[in-house]
């Protein structure tokens, strides 16, 4: 067995100074008070260091770094370990450290030093920076891939516009941490309207003030504003605007079927923003997505729409009809007020056909539709029975009001149309059936339907051209 | 999308609001900076106890916070922590409050107050800062550069940080109990909402809200401040109209730590 030598130092004051780790003690604000000669060599420094800041050794950044993080956290723990930090050295260059760190207290319980024990993470450091930069490039297109998928399971289940609208403000909030996200979407009239999500300059977007601004905006399609200064010179109103709102920036993406624009996506940022190319690149990968899925549903609910009018007049088909028969008594009954079906049956409409044609009789077909349409409330339902029977359901409608209605169908029919060729001419026979309900006892629509077209079977019977009522 | 209805938002539980003193006194709420939590106020709060209402909390993403109330987007700038200071002020209905923000939350208390001077009686802004980065003839005292690296500083000491703290901070909401760990493990947060509240702080630019102030303000300015330099504070002091400067003999960026007494003493003689 060996025997250990009595005094393994010289002396423990080479210890200090040569130990293998840079040691310094601070006063509690941070002036360097001791260096070790550890520290003062790998930092390329003399003992002149003595009595300046230990913040006056680190880089901008680190400053922030050291007050906010570090020192905090050093005050309220006593004691930090394993601080990844840079320490400038004399020449300017950087040396990477970690720091371990303690607070030695006085009496009072007060600081009165802070010992620092550093430790050369040269290579630590150049490693976990490579680590740090490939992590951030993975976690980024990660999150952007996420963000996709997200999206695209969420518009895959939207039905409605206003569904889509907002599963996409959802995933731009997520994916840009935009403080608002409206989705302005171009509706069959060429109109924009709010379909999802928050508008904060909506006033000013519809303020006649702004109007030539918002022409410009509207032309430039995709747009992203950094900051307010940069709107300030060209758009002063928008500036106020954002300025009211607390909009600091904003981008704008258009969204386009086959080319045309079918409305827009926009984040609003709270702060300045610098949108580097893939935050625009997933926005507009955003707005191709849901663009595809709006023509998907708008597809739909045209086909809806179809499978519910009839294709000649638009009206509605008997489905149609059926459901606001049913809708129309369900509500007479539950109000406890009266209702109407008008039965129209056009006089004259089998010679159209016969001596002038289909197409002919279609375009006059056509034609009462529209008169059809100009005559009824506008909560009146109208639709096509079939051949040339139309049918019109009135809600809230008594004797008065139905009766109204089927002799201004009437008179408008009379009158016909100068376009129709010469010797073309039909007339109407109309049987209106007005349903008041009795508390708790409805009527069935085959009753409803039966009686408007027996008592159109009397005005036809009577010579037509006339209005007939009964009420049950 | 619907309009937001009046749905409740509990504040003070989001913020981990904590009331003491005197339940008579002036309110006096305290908001802390970035990197920490209210725990950065305990020497501080003390000395106004007597007196004073005292009211703490910390932001969201910090100390004892609700994390799950962290919505990226809110908190992607100034204003969504200048609305919560606000709910909290609604929620506990205080009046003439004495705002002492340290910080990035010196900018918060500017932005809230400007939103609805209606609550707050006096600004007390410690170490503020409305642009940390230089523009033009602007000093704020860092470059671009600056802030990206010291971004880079703060993801290096998260590196071991998700395993050792996430289950500690992701278990808090469903078991309480951890809370006292959380305390004890005083300024530490989820690193990507460390990172964010970073990049929100130290991006920001809030200059041309400083002349909207309209509440009485004391600035307080430390020697060798090396986030606000002192120029900083120079300038805070002369965009917000008849504010007050007063230059302290603590240094460093946090007063509350290490001189809470002269701190303290000034605000005092500040409120008179």
């Amino acid at each position: 067995m060996t025997s250990l030598p009595t005094e393994p130092e010289g002396s423990l004051e080479e210890l200090y100074e040569h130990a293998p780790a840079g040691l310094v003690s601070l006063s509690p604000n941070g002036t360097i008070l001791k260096a070790n000669r550890t520290f003062l060599t790998w930092t390329g420094r003399d003992a002149s260091l003595i009595g300046s800041l230990i913040i006056d050794l680190l880089t901008p950044g680190g400053r922030i770094f050291y007050e906010t993080r570090f020192l905090q956290a050093l005050w309220l723990r006593r004691e930090l370990r394993e601080v990844a930090m840079s320490v400038l050295r004399g020449d300017g260059s950087e040396l990477a450290v970690l720091v371990n760190a303690v607070v030695v207290e006085g009496d009072d319980g007060d600081p009165r030093l802070v010992r620092l024990a550093l430790f050369d993470a040269t290579e630590r450091q150049d490693y976990e920076r490579d680590l740090l930069a490939s992590r951030r490039v993975a976690e980024a297109s990660e999150a952007r891939v996420r963000v996709l998928q997200e999206a695209s399971n969420a518009f895959a289940v939207a039905t409605t516009e206003a569904e889509l609208a907002d599963a996409l403000v959802a995933s731009a909030r997520d994916a840009f941490a935009a403080s608002a996200v409206a989705v302005v979407l171009v509706d069959a009239e060429g109109d924009t309207y709010l379909a999802g999500g928050v508008h904060p300059l909506a006033g000013f977007a519809e303020a006649d003030r702004a109007s030539a601004e918002m022409a410009m905006i509207r032309q430039s399609g995709t747009l992203t504003v950094s900051n307010l200064d940069e709107v300030r010179p060209l758009y002063p109103a928008l500036a106020d605007a954002m300025l009211d709102a607390r909009v600091e920036a904003f981008s704008i993406i258009v969204l386009q079927d086959v080319g045309e624009p079918v409305g827009a996506l926009i984040c609003f940022f709270g702060r300045r923003r610098v949108f580097d190319e893939q935050d625009t690149a997933l926005q507009v990968a955003l707005g191709r997505q849901s663009a595809a899925v709006l023509s998907r549903i708008r597809l739909q609910n045209e086909l809806e729409l179809l499978a519910m009018h009839d294709q000649l007049t638009g009206l509605a088909n008997r489905k149609l009809l059926r459901e606001s028969l049913l809708g129309a008594l369900g509500a007479a009954l539950w109000h406890e007020r009266s209702m109407a079906l008008i039965f129209v049956d056009l006089d004259g409409f089998k010679a159209v056909n016969d001596e002038f044609g289909h197409t002919a009789g279609d375009a006059v077909l056509k034609w009462v539709a529209n008169q059809l349409r100009a005559a009824v409330r506008s909560t009146d339902v109208v639709g096509r029975f079939g051949g040339d029977e139309f049918v019109i359901i009135c809600e809230n409608a008594g004797a008065d009001e139905a009766l109204l209605i089927a002799q201004r169908v009437l008179s408008m029919i009379n009158a016909n149309s100068h376009e129709f060729p010469d010797g073309v001419r039909v007339g109407a026979s109309i049987g209106v059936a007005l349903h008041q309900p009795e508390p708790g006892l409805g009527a069935a629509p085959e009753a409803i339907f039966i009686a408007a077209d027996s008592a159109m079977y009397r005005s036809k019977q009577s010579g037509g051209g006339q209005v007939t009522l009964v009420q049950l | 999308m619907p309009p937001a209805g009046p749905e409740t938002i509990d504040a003070v539980a989001r913020n981990n609001v904590s009331v003491s003193g005197n339940p008579d006194g002036r309110p006096m709420l305290f908001a802390h900076g970035f990197g920490c939590s209210q725990e950065m106020w305990r020497r501080v709060t003390p000395q106004f106890e007597h007196d004073y209402r005292i009211i703490t909390f910390d932001h969201v993403g910090a100390g004892g916070s609700d994390l799950s109330a962290y919505d990226r987007g809110k908190y992607d700038s100034l204003h969504g922590y200048a609305d919560d200071v606000l709910e909290i002020m609604e929620q506990l209905d205080l009046d003439d409050v004495v705002y002492v923000g340290h910080s990035v939350s010196a900018m918060i208390g500017v932005l809230a107050s400007n939103r609805d001077p209606s609550r707050f009686g006096e600004l007390v802004l410690v170490g503020p800062s409305p642009r940390y980065v230089n523009d033009g003839d602007y000093y704020g005292g860092f470059e671009q550069v600056d802030i990206d690296s010291m971004l880079d500083m703060l993801d290096a000491n998260y590196l071991g940080w998700s395993s050792v703290m996430a289950p500690v901070i992701m278990g808090n909401s469903d078991r309480p109990e951890l809370g006292v760990e959380l305390t004890d493990s005083f300024c530490s947060t989820d690193p990507a909402i460390a990172g964010h509240f970073a990049r929100v702080t130290f991006l920001s630019d809030n200059r041309r809200d400083l002349s909207r102030v309209t509440v009485p303000t004391l600035v307080l300015q430390c020697q060798d401040d090396a986030i606000s330099p002192g120029p900083v504070g120079q300038y805070v002091h002369e965009r917000i109209r008849d504010s007050i400067l007063i230059n302290l003999t603590a240094t460093g960026h946090c007063p509350n730590l290490s001189n809470p007494d002269e701190l303290s003493a000034e605000i005092r003689t500040y409120l008179g």
